[in-house]
């Protein structure tokens, strides 16, 4: 699995497509609390995680259940990390299981990239 | 040379930016591009510190704040430039004060091609953005789109740009490049 991850309109898609080929049909965008793995690309993976907050489920237990069909998918999150506590508590409780999804994505990874303007910095 | 930095807020994007111009120019002339257009206290007080910084550094400073190409207009292309910041000079088109601060996007995009336009035209240039991107705030439309035609200018000056520099807590993470300062 790779996990991709950088801020908000970072070009995070696009270097998924440059750099492993992924087309548009390969694609899954993650707007609800449930992710179609048999797409080799799943993108906002932080949307995912928002859903489930709201549904009251656990993004990495899912992410545990579901574990055999994700071995060579290609995880696209947005890194919503980096600002102020929110206020409201569903933004707070989205960013701490976003946060403890992506760490545990990172450790199964065999490769992890950042984006940053458009570049990739390897941090795995 | 054209270098692009980013970074957080006071995390000392400006000051590298400095050094990397006053480096770039080897004593030949510089100038300071200000696209800040101050509309209250608080941004007077920013620029008043901001030119306290730059004093007898020799920066020869050109007030822009829109249509940036304009501030070639009587420069020499041969000289280093130092752009601060693309952020001040999109929030200037993008919510001009003569529609009444409404979104105008069509500027936003015109702003990241004469940008892009300004890298091609000039010997060295430093161009100064923010990163603004990585926060868990669901923001309002305007914010958005913001955000989002900021990052295509970050994307296309990256693209140009032969070094590329992040700037957190003052240290430097080289993501294109070479920093030669």
């Amino acid at each position: 699995m790779i996990l991709i991850i950088g801020g908000a309109y970072q070009g995070k898609l696009g270097f998924a497509r440059d750099a492993f080929s992924v087309t548009e049909a390969e694609i899954f965008d993650c707007t609800g609390a449930s992710i179609d793995f048999s797409k080799r690309c799943v993108r906002h993976l932080e949307e995912f995680c928002y859903a489930c907050v709201e549904a009251g489920v656990e993004p990495k237990d899912y992410f545990l259940e579901h574990k055999d069909q994700w071995r060579d998918s290609i995880l696209i999150c947005r890194d919503i990390f980096c600002g102020v506590v929110p206020t409201d508590p569903i933004q707070r409780e989205w960013r701490q299981a976003a946060g403890r999804l992506c760490q545990y994505l990172t450790v199964e990874a065999e490769r992890v990239s950042r984006i940053f303007c458009g570049l990739e910095q390897r941090l795995k | 040379m054209i270098c692009f930095i980013s970074g957080g807020a006071k995390n000392g994007k400006s000051t590298l930016a400095q050094n990397l111009a006053l480096s770039l120019a080897r004593g030949g002339t510089h100038y300071y591009v200000a696209t800040m257009i101050p509309t209250d206290g608080e941004d007077r007080e920013r620029i008043r510190r901001h030119v306290e910084d730059r004093k007898g550094l020799g920066f020869e400073t050109i007030e822009c704040g829109r249509n940036i190409l304009s501030c070639l207009d009587g420069a020499d292309r041969e000289a280093t430039f130092l752009l601060d910041s693309a952020t001040a000079l999109l929030m200037n088109e993008l919510f001009p004060p003569e529609k009444n601060y409404e979104m105008d996007v069509p500027a936003a995009k015109r702003c990241a091609e004469e940008l892009t336009a300004f890298a091609g035209s000039v010997r060295n240039a430093v161009i100064v953005s923010d990163y603004l991107y990585s926060d868990a705030i669901r923001y309002d439309r305007s914010t958005q789109v913001y955000q989002q035609c900021l990052a295509d200018i970050d994307r296309a000056l990256a693209a140009v740009s032969d070094t590329v520099v992040e700037v957190s807590a003052g240290q430097y993470i080289v993501h294109k490049g070479a920093l030669k300062l």
